[in-house]
């Protein structure tokens, strides 16, 4: 595996025919899009527009955060699995288009009771200093589906629009020459050269059986992961597109952007290459749907972590709602159990803003948590000049001014390690 | 120039622009005595007593402790309600902007106390409260959620620094400022939440943790440890009759000299001592080692802590089956879990393995 | 187990399942006012108290 990024900075984007990347001005051919788009007959027309940073512009709900990429041609697939045939990925060149970001509108919100909004984008205002999404260039994609199509092929339609959109606009900067390059170091549990240095591997959660997926939910390699047990995954498949979020959105914040720019395996690599540490690989696995679930998962992933990765720590995320808190703590315990050390990541649960409501596992080794926020923040946001929405309800229901709750602005509570609001206890 | 703290009390005499403060002591600060005037009823005095003028003074030039409220500690937590209604009538009465109670130090019954009674000012009078204690005193938490409690530690030598503290934090809390997070500002963890921003992200944060964890160096996990975990209740006792008692006490009281050194305070020590064909304890053979209560009385007679005559009886009369030969003692008090859960630990391996059914748990 | 004592938030604050008021923080089990034989007489009480509580499947 040699993953080699090609970063190409974005500071513009702008409609126009032919697609191409003049400088780090990113032209895009809408009708070339929309034909793409309308491949998939669940959509039946589809718009586009852009939103920059600083603008008072606000688009929603979002469904998905995408950053442009595409495989050099002979270098692989493009989310394999959903785009074409599961090979591996991770090998080979990526071109990214860094500083820009395709987000896509969906119709509906993922659950309206518990917001009427869904994710928002802001562009402007208080907020913005909590969301990288904020300092992007979007291309907002949003698709209008055949009416009656029951919720799940919707969401479908909505992820497919997006990595799609992604990748063909990616594809303009084949041609164009990358402002650098990284190539990422080797690692995995046989490499050598790193004598003496601590053992490490990420432990991620990508799907909780909450819910059950959709037959034909992509996940792992276009894979519903329905039925699977835990994986050893070499880190530059998170980062090259093996994995992609479910289609039910959780409100702790998962996006395609950050598996392609994964926080904490980007944190490990930094950790590796300054050889402080000795990054040995990951285990992508699920949070249970019941008790013997989820010891059968727990279980194995700490026997891979432990019998094939041979690590001396670990670190570990969820996935989904307040139920895959008990995988996390019981995969962290065994581990402790075995000798390896861990720390863990959660998400905000608490209601009444108490820290005894808010633990959901009560494990003495486990004792070493970050602990994500969100659930108490409010910001007053203003009306805004533009709303970019799917539909005349969203366009009035986001207008403003009101209240936004910060787990309802994509990108500022995330799971994937993203994410810089902290709930401090006092 | 108007009155900084007039919208705050509207009833203030405009002539005084005074931060009007009431204050309760316990009868040692309060200047009465020592452990032996711990049962003193509650007692009003004018102006500042004691540590009182010292906090007066660091509070500033406008501030004005108005009423002194003295009570005993035993009195105050064996007639807690009567106390608090008396304390909340009279600091009604009063007029204050701030009702100050300690600082308790590692005193249980004072931080008890003081605790209960902030809590009954703060809730009827919405006036602001402000106490202090050390972290292992059992008014923390039983009100740490409710109550900004400053942490005076357990020295009493830190008087000043510790009034320092509870001085600035009534004046913000006086005056509507925002309070900041418990190491800024010198209050106990209360157990509530809110989000701030941070600078790095939780990715770094995670791996940091992890790496100081696997280094033996400290880390401060972003979520603390849970508090107590439900005890799950044991059957009750069959047959009584036929039932091996083991009596254990919290309360110190050692044989004389102490052998084993239990420690008066945060003991990490226990015993077990024979009381094999003794029908009763008798003040000469047995001392007390604990430095949270008069014990005095327990030295008189130490059945009035471990009630051996009584169930001595009770074994005669085949109400309980066998008294078991020993009884196991050691001092609960300003003791950490840390040290008690240990300490349980080992003494439930020992009855354990002496085939004891029930224990009576006697503390102070 | 059962436990006799006076500082009873505590004892609940912490989970124990069985706990008996006990007279007074100084003389638990005991009382210094009264004349040792109404004293002892308050103690069997209490003792007896505790036993039943050792007894019950209550959580008291």
């Amino acid at each position: 595996m040699q993953l080699t990024l090609a970063r190409h900075p974005v500071t513009d984007l702008r409609f126009d025919t032919p697609a191409r990347l003049e400088g780090s001005i990113l032209l895009i051919d809408r009708a070339e899009l929309r034909r793409l788009v309308l491949e998939d007959e669940s959509i039946v027309s589809v718009d586009f527009d852009i939103a920059r940073p600083g603008e008072r512009c606000r688009a929603g709900p979002i469904f998905d955060v995408i950053e442009p990429r595409a495989k050099a041609p002979g270098c692989g697939a493009d989310f394999p699995g959903i785009l074409g045939a599961p090979i591996t990925a991770g090998i080979g060149t990526t071109h990214v288009l860094t500083g820009a970001a395709v987000s896509v509108l969906a119709e509906i919100s993922p659950d309206p009771t518990r917001s009427a909004t869904g994710r928002v984008l802001e562009m402007s205002g208080a907020p913005v200093e909590a969301s990288e999404y904020s300092s992007l260039q979007h291309l907002i994609v949003i698709p209008h589906t055949k009416p009656g199509l029951p919720r799940q092929t919707l969401e479908k339609a909505y992820r497919l629009a997006g990595i799609r959109v992604a990748v063909e606009v990616a594809r303009s900067a084949w041609n164009h020459l990358p402002t650098n390059l990284q190539t990422f170091e080797p690692v995995g549990p046989g490499e050598k050269g790193r004598d003496g240095r601590a053992r490490v591997a990420y432990v991620g959660q990508i799907f909780s059986r909450q819910r059950k997926p959709a037959v034909d939910e992509p996940i792992l390699y276009g894979a519903n992961t329905d039925g699977m047990l835990p994986v050893m995954l070499h880190p530059d498949e998170w980062l090259d597109g093996a994995v992609v979020p479910s289609l039910h959105s959780w409100f702790g914040g998962t996006e395609t952007y950050f598996y392609q720019n994964h926080p904490i395996i980007l944190e490990l690599y930094q950790r590796h290459q300054a050889r402080e540490i000795n990054f040995v690989g990951t285990v992508a696995t699920i949070a249970g749907s019941d008790n013997f679930d989820r010891e059968r998962h727990c279980r194995a992933a700490a026997n891979l972590v432990k019998w094939n990765l041979n690590a001396d720590g670990a670190v570990l995320s969820k996935y989904g709602g307040g139920l895959p808190h008990a995988d996390l703590a019981e995969t962290a315990r065994l581990l402790e159990g075995m000798g390896i050390k861990t720390s863990v990541m959660v998400s905000d649960v608490s209601r009444d803003r108490r820290v005894e409501s808010a633990l959901l596992f009560n494990v003495p080794e486990v004792d070493a948590i970050v602990y994500n926020g969100g659930n108490g923040k409010q910001w007053e946001v203003p009306r805004v000049d533009r709303i970019i929405a799917a539909t005349p309800e969203f366009t009035e229901l986001l207008a403003g001014p009101m209240t936004i709750d910060a787990s309802n602005i994509v990108g500022i509570t995330n799971q994937q390690g993203a994410s810089r609001m902290r709930a401090m206890v006092y | 120039m108007p009155c900084p703290y007039s919208r705050l009390s509207p009833r203030a005499y405009p002539e005084e622009f005074a931060m009007r403060i009431a204050h309760y002591l316990n009868q040692f600060f309060g200047g009465i005595g020592a452990e032996e005037h711990a049962g003193k009823e509650l007692e009003v005095r004018d102006g500042a007593v004691g540590p009182g003028r010292l906090l007066e003074s660091l509070l500033g030039n406008d501030a004005r402790i108005v009423l002194t409220l003295v009570c005993g500690d035993n009195y105050a937590v064996e007639h807690q309600d009567e106390v608090t209604a008396s304390v909340v009538e009279k600091v009604r009465h009063a007029n204050v902007d701030l009702f100050v109670a300690g600082p308790c130090f590692d005193a249980g019954r004072y931080g008890m106390a003081a605790g209960a009674l902030c809590r009954a000012v703060q809730a009827e009078l919405s006036i602001s409260v402000v106490t202090a204690m050390s972290e292992e005193n059992p008014g923390v938490d039983l009100n740490r959620d409710a109550l900004y409690i400053i942490d005076s530690g357990t020295s009493i030598a830190n008087m000043r620094n510790v009034l320092d503290k509870m001085a600035r934090l009534s004046r913000k809390l006086v005056t509507k400022e925002p309070i900041g997070l418990p190491h800024e500002e010198g209050y106990l963890r209360r157990g509530w939440l809110r989000d701030q921003l941070v600078e790095k992200k939780a990715a770094t944060r995670l791996v940091d943790m992890l790496l100081a964890k696997m280094n033996g160096e400290p880390f401060e996990s972003e979520m603390p440890p849970t508090a107590f975990a439900p005890i799950p209740m044991p059957a009750g006792v069959k047959n009584l009759s036929r039932a091996k008692l083991m009596l254990i006490t919290d309360g110190g009281l050692v044989p004389k000299g102490n052998p084993d050194r239990i420690e008066g305070t945060a003991a990490t020590r226990w015993g077990s001592y024979s009381i094999e064909g003794r029908d009763d304890l008798r003040a000469e053979d047995y001392e007390v080692s604990h430095g949270g209560y008069d014990t005095r009385f327990v030295q008189e007679d130490p059945d009035r802590l471990v009630p051996l005559d009584a169930l001595r009886e009770m074994e005669k009369n085949g109400v309980i089956g066998k008294l078991h030969d020993e009884f196991i003692s050691t001092c609960g008090r300003s003791n950490p879990l840390s040290n008690t859960r240990r300490l349980g630990r080992e003494m439930a391996a020992k009855i354990k393995r002496d085939g004891v059914d029930a224990v009576i748990l006697t503390s102070t | 187990m059962v436990q006799i004592t006076s500082a009873l938030p505590i004892a609940k604050m912490v989970g124990a399942n069985r706990v008996v008021l006990g007279t007074g923080i100084v003389h638990v089990t005991g009382d210094a006012k009264l004349p040792p034989a109404d004293e002892k007489e308050l103690r069997r009480k209490l003792v007896q108290k505790a036993l039943d509580a050792l007894q019950s499947n209550e959580r008291e």
